[in-house]
């Protein structure tokens, strides 16, 4: 366990050699709400539409832009990494879970955005445009839990494609993908209760929307309680599933695994 | 007792093919053609508890991939391999608690941290009792003389002193095999010496089975009694390494100063390889009269001044086997 502990303090370290991203990183996801905020504004204006009003849209434009900040663990990126420069041999020959060593790097990872971009970038966010609080307490309850069905859904995912690129010995487009998917189904850009009957049947069965769209909907209040629950325990059966996915694609993908340079 | 077993192991990478040029580069988007590399071909070999192996060949002969088949990182595409009576794929994780390993061209340090933090990691990972862990830390760091740069970040160390840290990481545990792939490269001859002493001490006194790819000979010698030689996937010798020398180093190196040139020489047993007039190289074949024989037979024709002798050393041992294999090949291809 303490070996677990000490990998995901060690990717949080490391994040910090990155210290000018840091800057950057807070002055772009203020001008991204920055932007996304004056459209709402020029969108909606002082009524509402579809019963939302602009100061709510800005609020769930706050929250799903912090969330995208925060699963940037960057999962994918990292066992590329170890199957390019081959250092997944030594990885591999130590008495370690793999996919618990990545886990823990991962956790170090948003552990390390929540606190240098997530954090500061919503205070700026609150001076600067101002946040709806949440519906209600319990409401307040389901949005923490909701992100943490984000965090385990996006590391699932990541890891998904991390196992891939075990067949395909590059990550990149398929993160490619996995970011349009994202984008998209989501509710990152436009919330899900804008789309179209079709596509928001769609994102309803895609395990996307626990990415951004149900942590801000829950935080607003835009759902009944028994909705918010049905949801999260959706985003609990899709953790399950990807769960039993990865696990089988797993023991696969080490017997497929080609160490470069060897 | 044998704790490797490796029964007709064969290894086949598919290796997709490639089409030179831009447009060939399409082309190879859409083919499926792929050629077989065979990196081990149908190898058999078993080594027993506290053993030295020096695993050897030519660069390509498959050593690295046979090295990753036994700790268990890849799967043979035939054959059986059995360490620590287990299939080391299939119990990875078990076999790496009794395994260590030593990449050469790797590390596995963390690179902006001191020395003392991987060492402390590895406490972790593995589970090991502190005290344990201290007092095998300290009979590493005192044989490989490490006290010195314990605190000083990995990516400052140089390449000696960071390969001193990896062979005693992978030491702490206490395992029953030690893997080495190239542990001596690039190192300078202290360095070198220092390693092989080390290893030579943890293989007699701990009992440690090391395994060991190298292109040094002297690693083999000063570390290995038994030697596996491999070329293009193929074994073709495994035995003692006095033996191999017997077999293939039967030759000495006369050199001769002589008062003046005395011209030609015949002498029974030595052929001239180099003459350079007053100076002259001769290569003696062992056979029933010894070198000393013919060189004083020498000295009472002619007026010698001074003689050396030299045995042919290891690498020149393998050298000659390579090229022995290198024909037998070419004999081969010439009559297919």
């Amino acid at each position: 366990m303490k070996a677990y502990i000490m990998f995901g303090v060690k990717s949080f370290t490391k994040q910090m050699s990155y210290r000018s991203e840091v800057w950057l990183r807070l002055l772009g996801n203020f001008a991204v709400i920055f932007i996304q905020a004056e459209i709402w504004k020029a969108v909606i204006g002082s009524g509402q539409v579809d019963g939302v009003s602009a100061q709510q849209m800005i609020t769930y434009s706050i929250i799903n832009t912090l969330m995208l900040a925060l699963l940037l663990h960057r999962m994918s990126s990292q066992v590329d990494g170890s199957l390019k420069s081959g250092a997944i041999a030594s990885e591999l020959t130590k008495p370690l879970s793999y996919p618990l060593f990545l886990l823990s790097s991962g956790l170090g990872s948003s552990g390390y955005q929540l606190v240098f971009t997530v954090i500061p970038s919503l205070l700026i966010a609150w001076f600067a445009f101002g946040l709806i609080p949440p519906a209600s307490g319990l409401h307040f309850a389901g949005f923490l839990a909701a992100i943490g069905l984000a965090l385990s859904i996006s590391f699932l995912l990541g890891y998904l494609i991390s196992l891939i690129a075990f067949w395909v010995m590059n990550h990149f487009a398929l993160d490619w993908m996995l970011g349009g998917f994202i984008t998209i189904f989501s509710g990152t850009f436009l919330p899900l209760w804008f789309f179209p009957e079709a596509w928001q049947s769609a994102a309803g069965w895609l395990p996307f929307q626990f990415l951004g769209y149900v942590p801000a909907a829950v935080y607003l209040g835009t759902l009944s309680v028994t909705e918010t629950m049905v949801l999260l325990v959706k985003g609990v059966a899709w953790s399950a599933i990807l769960l039993v996915i990865v696990h089988k694609l797993w023991k696969k993908a080490v017997r497929r695994l080609v160490i470069q340079g060897g | 007792m044998s704790i490797i077993e490796v029964d007709g192991v064969t290894k086949t990478y598919r290796q997709y093919k490639r089409f030179p040029g831009l447009l060939g580069s399409v082309r190879s988007l859409f083919t499926r053609q792929y050629v077989e590399e065979t990196a081990v071909r149908d190898i058999s070999f078993s080594i027993g508890e506290g053993e030295a192996v020096g695993y050897l060949g030519p660069n390509g002969a498959g050593k690295s991939t046979m090295i990753k088949m036994m700790t268990g990182i890849l799967v043979p595409t035939s054959g059986s391999l059995r360490v620590l009576g287990n299939i080391p794929h299939e119990k990875r994780k078990q076999n790496s608690r009794e395994m260590g390993v030593v990449f050469g061209q790797r590390s596995q340090l963390w690179w902006d941290l001191p020395v003392m933090d991987s060492f402390d990691l590895h406490k972790y990972v593995y589970r090991l009792p502190e005290s344990q862990f201290r007092s095998n830390l300290d009979f590493c760091t005192e044989l490989l003389s490490m006290s010195s740069f314990m605190q000083k970040p990995v990516r400052q160390l140089s390449l000696g002193q960071r390969m001193r840290v990896e062979i005693a990481m992978s030491l702490l545990h206490e395992p029953r095999i030690l893997f080495l792939d190239e542990p001596t490269i690039g190192l300078d001859v202290i360095a070198k010496d220092q390693i092989r002493q080390f290893l030579r001490t943890v293989n007699e006194e701990k009992k440690v089975s090391i395994i060991l790819t190298t292109h040094d000979m002297k690693d083999i010698e000063a570390i290995c009694s038994r030697m596996i030689v491999v070329n293009k996937g193929n074994l073709v010798y495994d035995g003692s390494v006095s033996h191999l020398r017997n077999q293939l180093g039967n030759e000495q190196r006369v050199t001769i100063d002589f008062r003046f040139d005395p011209g030609t020489i015949e002498t029974p047993g030595l052929t001239l390889i180099q003459d350079n007039g007053v100076r002259k190289t001769f290569l003696f074949e062992r056979s029933h009269t010894t070198v000393f024989e013919c060189v004083s037979r020498l000295a009472a024709q002619y007026p010698v001044e001074d003689a050396s002798i030299e045995t042919e050393d290891i690498d020149s041992v393998i050298r000659k086997l390579y090229q022995q294999l290198d024909q037998k090949e070419r004999e081969r291809r010439e009559i297919g």
